[in-house]
């Protein structure tokens, strides 16, 4: 059974949301369940650092057993961070997606937006868990 | 280009059936085309095509540093970036798939990967070539991602073996509402020509042939008309031909 935290937030699309130490800045990624469906993630591809991203679009992707998959913004907001640890080593979102395998860090444009984000029982609702 | 219906797996499948080959990139172009239609308006697509000219197909995130770009020019190959994932793909004496659709028609990759490739099995069983499917827990990919080498050298889960050897290569793309596996059924010839472009050390490639399988000549057609009888295994209406020629215009635009 996939590992779904409470104080997290979640997307339709199987990305999380965790808050920061800065209440204007959310660490993203995908979630256990994600990563175990996708299989050994081979590959991941992200904005830079600066990058503006609309919620709901797309912004990266990740390829794991010859599919790539979008990855798709749970805010609008900018690009603060991105984990370039991924880049040597991007089965760390197989091994800790909510802690090492974390993808990127945004400050959110509109903090209400985080909402309309599914909670842990909505999430793991919808992946039928 | 030229398409036909079928209603199963509770929608209407378009099968394009391509008499001429394409360029490697009309061919990627027309995949990605049928994927934005999937995406945007729930179609489902079937394509069977081939590449004229053969072609050097490179996985999306494929580094292009992995491969001799002097050996590549010397040999003149066509050489194209597929949307999907995976390694390299030599495109010569084989057919060439594509499913494009909405991602609720089979699930999950690992689902779509095993519904794809089981009507793929039923189709080259037709034939009498002793297809089954690799174990569901696809072997770790990593390694043969980090070394240069074809598609054919490692098999995931799902994935259409003969004899512990490849026989289809495929890959996907998945967006929020459709996806898109490609991928090439093997009639002859061989994948050498990736190690002979590739830099370093390559994985070596254990694919083999419909030929090489049923020791004779096998046409595109006759592997065409089989994977066409697999997906009409669930119809339910008499296939109608309509006309494809717009999509195939805008793509070419």
């Amino acid at each position: 059974m996939a590992n779904i935290p409470t104080d997290l937030r979640y997307t339709a699309e199987h990305e999380y949301v965790k808050q920061t130490g800065d209440t204007a800045i959310v660490q993203v990624g995908i979630t256990d369940y994600a990563q175990g469906e996708l299989g050994d993630v081979v590959y991941v591809d992200l904005p830079k650092v600066g990058a503006a991203l609309q919620r709901g679009a797309a912004f990266g992707t990740i390829e794991a057993v010859k599919a790539v998959s979008e990855l798709y913004a749970p805010a609008s907001g900018t690009v603060t961070e991105v984990n370039q640890a991924l880049e040597g080593d991007p089965a760390l979102v197989n091994r800790d997606p909510y802690g090492a395998g974390w993808m990127i860090k945004l400050r959110v444009k509109s903090p209400p937006e985080l909402d309309a984000l599914l909670s842990s029982d909505a999430y793991k609702k919808k992946i039928g868990q | 280009m030229r398409l036909r219906l079928i209603e199963a797996d509770g929608l209407s499948w378009k099968l394009l059936l391509e008499p001429h080959g394409r360029s490697g990139a009309e061919n990627m172009a027309l995949d990605a085309a049928l994927l934005d239609r999937a995406d945007c308006m729930g179609e489902a697509f079937l394509r069977l095509y081939r590449f004229d000219p053969p072609c050097l197909s490179l996985g999306r995130n494929e580094p292009t540093a992995r491969y001799d770009r002097s050996a590549i020019a010397r040999l003149a190959l066509d050489v194209v970036r597929r949307p999907t994932g995976g390694c390299a793909v030599w495109h010569e004496h084989e057919v060439t798939y594509a499913v494009a659709a909405p991602i609720a028609t089979f699930g999950g990759l690992r689902e779509a990967y095993r519904a794809i490739h089981t009507r793929l099995s039923a189709a080259l069983q037709s034939l009498g070539v002793d297809a089954t499917l690799a174990l569901a827990r696809p072997r770790l990919p990593s390694p043969a991602f980090h070394r240069p080498g074809p598609c054919f050298a490692t098999p995931v889960g799902g994935e259409v073996l003969v004899a512990g050897r490849k026989l289809v290569g495929s890959a996907q793309v998945r967006k929020r509402n459709a996806f898109l596996q490609h991928g090439s059924i093997l009639l002859d010839g061989s994948q050498e020509i990736v190690s002979l472009v590739s830099r370093g050390s390559s994985v070596v490639s254990r694919e083999t042939t419909l030929s090489s399988e049923l020791r004779r000549h096998v046409s595109f057609d006759e592997v065409a008309d089989a994977i066409v009888a697999a997906w009409d295994a669930g119809a339910t209406s008499t296939p109608s031909l309509l006309d494809l020629a717009p999509l195939a215009a805008a793509v070419k635009s």
